[in-house]
């Protein structure tokens, strides 16, 4: 249609009322913002990039991508939550934080009512690293350091409440020593506050791997159940004597209310995206492999999530009172 | 403004006013702050920072009230001397209207009203320039945005642009 | 050696005709957008992002960081001729700015800084081919307690925006950290002063705060004045600098070009700070202070450079570390990883086609840029000629504009009324609006950044002291706050404070 023709369409459907139903129907006709919870340059931020990328071409309009960091990735959904209209023209990447904050303090937000959950996507490798200059080469090293030093050992988490901070205190624990948390906003800020020795280890999604392939980071730990293909010579939690496995698998939700049908189009086309081979290349690039679950299933695993996120936040006495 | 009459403790003072608007705003800082929790030096809460700036906001705004108190200031009527302070009032009138307006009626029906107002009340411009300009400027900005940059502006309930 | 070998290479990848081609459209269109405020390249970056993907790596990201600096270009021309900041590096350019343009000096003040930032864009590109690699570790010496202390330092700098009083620039100063934490707290995400509205849970925006209190504002503020209907001077003596302006800014262009390339290697308010502070430089090495905030075209030329230096220090921490700096490097560092690249600091020796290419290519860029701005300067000029009672409502209506584009909410319209009504309250009072500004900017980082050194330090404070960086920014910032407190050069302030009220 050329510009000229638009433009009559549009004098012509000029004050005709468009029903709420045929707006479903013609569901996209604008850009579509995404809402990533974390600065902008981390494996989440280019991950949900690549996916929104894929997903845009399906859907026949662009999507566009809104860092919104802060709070551990819950500030993005929170405010579309908060605010955003369920026209699908605001949707959120929904970190676990989502749920496991409103466990530990009070929060704006009830993850079971404030979201219309939509497809389920892919989980994080997660590892811890240290700078290559450390005097740590081992996690052993870092053990044995803070049982000689209590609380001298400070690591950059991407926020309070996040997998990596629950499960460094969850280490932390097991291990009988304390480490002191710093709460940065994602990968990028704990990228670069461990190059620059600001905190001694950095625990983070492998937003830290080129820099451990550049050899200025070592890698001292993985959270996957089996070891990395890319760093075979890395010992998994299990293997330390921590029997746990952290992937903190996410997906994305609009706010609540959505008119089925729309959440059906979003979910088609994330579903094709996390299917199409350039995706799954570039998820790889960050140990991060598809994990599709459909809306109902997303549903069942939230409800899911928090109920085992509850015990594990009550052993670490992290709990809200 | 070198004929400013310098007033010291009188109400129209508007140093005065200003700094006790200051002082008040930072007594309120200062309250969200603590209520917000203060946390402690080793890991500082949520009204940590709020709390100090507000401390700060009330030094500063107590160091303007004692100088208007000593010093003087100039009259809120001083401010206003040959100035047609009627015509802001109009456009901030006209703004606001403009403000409510623009969710329900949309983008075009609100702002091409807005525009004849602004053009035709302040300093009134020749209806044979304002009508279109009021007419062609919002719908030429709206065209662009559309259709070139793809941004869609509010379009009410009328389902205008 | 080796570096003149690649960028004779880089210069064969970014003359190829198509590459030549889409270096153009994409200073093009960030020349647009960069004129309109509020529409900043990040929307129109977001919304091509697909259209580069059909051609090569090098093709694309050529296109965006076309887009980048074009748009760093632009930013000045509505900050100089109505007042409206198209983004917070161009709030500086405002005080000077504005005022030349009001005194028929536009021409110049648009000339200046497109040379300004032509000398600075072209300077950065050198300093990234010869030295980027050894600069990645500037970008990260900076820990929690080195951005506290360059935040405070920051804000320091801001006492030197004002011509009247200390203590009011400091009440705003206060006041706009506040402003800006309103919303959810970065690190435990509960809302903060959001009086329950869910509006405010996102904070206040930094657009409709900045076009209120300066776009708005200042419209009320004319439209108030009987006499002089014609708020700009209808002589407009010329269009480019003269020499006595060149004699004026080559100082300020030259240091605002070093400071802001490297305050531009940080990531986070890098560019701000760097115009601010360029700004605060000038002043201070003045001779004649007393002509800044009354057209100084020192004023003009020094954050204008800085800003747009600024721009290419940024490429620094991304190209050697993929560390973005800024939303925009994110777009990029999203577009080089769809493309299959993985920026980080084995990119320059893995990748040295793309890399030398693409600073080639910004350099063709700056030129295009220069050659496409200066005649449009004739044409902004043209725009003042209209009168004030018919520009006005086209101001408005492009702030109006402005502000929704850039966050699609009608709410902040609202926001940016009410601060125009502020704005033009507190510019009656005495109240400058610079001052709140900045503060707005760096509150945010300031306050998280102290939370987290408290944390790092185990609440010790002489962490700030200790660490050489951030003492060096500390003993600065004393020196700022306590100089003009010294005899000498307080009654230099003073005469500056009667000028105003004069």
């Amino acid at each position: 249609m050329s510009q000229r023709n638009r433009l009559m369409v549009l004098l012509a459907a000029t004050g005709m009322l468009v029903s709420v139903a045929a707006q479903a129907q013609d569901y996209p006709t604008k850009p579509i913002t995404l809402i990533v919870p974390w600065p902008a340059g981390g494996s989440t931020d280019i991950s949900m990039r690549a996916i929104a990328e894929s997903a845009s071409k399906v859907l026949g309009q662009p999507i566009a991508v809104d860092n919104k960091a802060g709070g551990g990735g819950t500030v993005g959904p929170a405010t579309m939550a908060a605010g955003a209209k369920p026209d699908g023209y605001t949707i959120a990447q929904i970190p676990i934080t989502v749920f496991r904050l409103p466990l530990m303090q009070e929060v704006s937000w009830d993850p079971a009512k404030d979201f219309s959950y939509i497809v389920h996507l892919t989980g994080y490798t997660f590892g811890v690293t240290t700078n290559a200059e450390s005097q740590f080469k081992t996690w052993q090293d870092v053990v044995d350091f803070a049982k000689k030093n209590p609380g001298k050992v400070t690591y950059a988490s991407p926020g309070t409440g996040t997998s990596l901070h629950v499960g460094m205190e969850q280490i932390a624990l097991m291990a009988g020593v304390k480490l002191t948390q710093v709460p940065f906003k994602g990968g990028a800020e704990t990228n670069a506050a461990v190059l620059g020795q600001h905190t001694m280890l950095q625990a983070d999604s492998t937003g830290w791997r080129p820099l451990v392939d550049a050899g200025k980071l070592r890698l001292l730990m993985v959270w996957t159940g089996a070891r990395s293909p890319n760093y075979p010579d890395v010992p998994t939690l299990k293997e330390l004597g921590y029997p746990m496995i952290y992937d903190s698998p996410f997906g994305i939700a609009g706010p609540k209310g959505m008119d089925p049908k729309i959440v059906a189009k979003l979910h088609d086309a994330f579903k094709k995206a996390i299917e199409d081979p350039a995706v799954i290349a570039t998820l790889a690039k960050y140990d991060m492999v598809p994990n599709y679950k459909n809306t109902e299933d997303y549903k069942k695993f939230v409800v899911e999530v928090t109920e085992s996120e509850r015990k594990v936040i009550d052993t670490l006495g992290l709990a809200k009172k | 403004m070198t004929d400013q009459t310098n007033v010291k403790l009188r109400l129209n003072n508007s140093e005065l006013w200003g700094g006790l608007i200051g002082l008040g705003l930072g007594l309120f800082v200062i309250w969200s702050g603590l209520k917000l929790k203060l946390g402690t030096i080793n890991d500082p809460g949520s009204g940590y920072v709020l709390f100090y700036t507000g401390i700060l906001m009330c030094a500063f705004a107590v160091s303007i009230t004692i100088a208007a108190v000593t010093e003087g200031g100039p009259t809120f009527a001083s401010r206003w001397q040959n100035m047609r302070w009627g015509k802001p009032v109009l456009v901030i009138v006209c703004l606001a209207a403009f403000a409510f307006a623009l969710e329900p009626l949309g983008f075009l029906l609100s702002a091409i009203p807005l525009m004849l107002l602004l053009l035709r009340v302040i300093d009134p411009v020749r209806w044979s320039l304002a009508v279109p300009l009021s007419i062609l400027a919002p719908l030429g900005m709206w065209w662009v945005l559309k259709h070139l940059l793809a941004i869609q502006l509010p379009s009410g309930m009328f389902e205008i642009g | 050696m080796d570096t003149l070998v690649n960028v004779a290479h880089g210069l064969g990848v970014a003359l190829l005709p198509i590459n030549l081609l889409y270096c153009f459209i994409g200073v093009f269109i960030g020349t647009l957008v960069g004129v309109l405020p509020g529409i900043g390249p990040i929307s129109a970056m977001s919304l091509l992002l697909p259209v580069t993907l059909s051609g090569t790596p090098e093709s694309g990201i050529i296109m965006m960081a076309g887009i980048y600096y074009g748009s760093m270009y632009g930013g000045s021309t509505t900050s100089i001729l109505v007042n409206i900041p198209g983004e917070a590096a161009s709030v500086v350019t405002c005080i000077d700015g504005h005022q030349m343009a009001k005194q028929g000096r536009a021409g110049p003040a648009l000339g200046i800084s497109a040379f300004g930032s032509f000398i600075a864009g072209t300077f950065s590109l050198v300093a990234l081919m010869l030295v980027a690699p050894s600069l990645a570790s500037v970008a990260i010496a900076f820990g929690p307690a080195e951005y506290f202390s360059l935040m405070v330092l920051g804000l320091v700098v801001l006492t030197f925006l004002t011509q009247g009083s200390m203590a009011k620039a400091l009440l705003m100063a206060c006041i706009g950290v506040v402003l800006g934490l309103v919303g959810l707290d970065s690190i435990t995400a509960q809302p903060r002063l959001t009086f329950g509205r869910i509006e405010l849970i996102d904070g206040i925006g930094l657009v409709p705060v900045v076009m209120g209190l300066f776009g708005v504002a200042e419209v009320l503020l004319n439209t108030e004045q009987a006499i002089k209907r014609d708020i700009i001077k209808t002589k407009i003596t010329q269009l480019l600098p003269s020499k006595e302006d060149w004699k004026a800014s080559s100082g300020p262009v030259a240091r605002g070009t070093v400071l802001g390339f490297f305050l531009g290697i940080l990531p986070g308010g890098g560019a701000v700070v760097a115009s601010f502070a360029s700004y605060a430089l000038e002043k201070r090495l003045s001779k004649h202070p007393e002509r800044f905030g009354h057209g100084a075209i020192e004023g003009v030329a020094g954050p204008e450079s800085a800003n747009n230096s600024a721009a290419g220090g940024a490429f620094i921490p991304l190209m050697t570390l993929g560390i973005p700096p800024n939303v925009v490097m994110a777009l990029l560092l999203g577009a080089f990883v769809i493309h299959g690249l993985q920026p980080g600091p084995l990119m320059i020796s893995q990748n040295p086609t793309l890399f030398w290419g693409i600073v080639a290519s910004m350099y063709i860029g700056n030129l295009m840029l220069l050659v496409l701005n200066l005649p449009m300067i004739g044409m902004w000029v043209q725009l003042l000629r209209l009168p004030y009672n018919v520009l006005f409502p086209l101001i408005i209506l492009f702030t109006i504009i402005g502000v929704y584009c850039s966050s699609n909410n009608v709410f902040d319209v609202h926001v940016m009324i009410a601060f125009g009504v502020i704005g033009y309250f507190m510019r009656k009072l005495g109240y400058e609006p610079a001052p709140l500004v900045l503060a707005f900017v760096l509150g945010p980082m300031l306050e998280n950044n102290l939370r987290k050194s408290l944390i790092l330090s185990q609440g010790d404070l002489m962490t700030f002291v200790e660490r050489p960086i951030s003492a060096i920014c500390l003993a600065f910032a004393l020196v700022l706050l306590v100089g003009p407190l010294l005899p000498s050069l307080r009654k230099k302030r003073e005469m500056v404070a009667l000028d105003e009220g004069a």
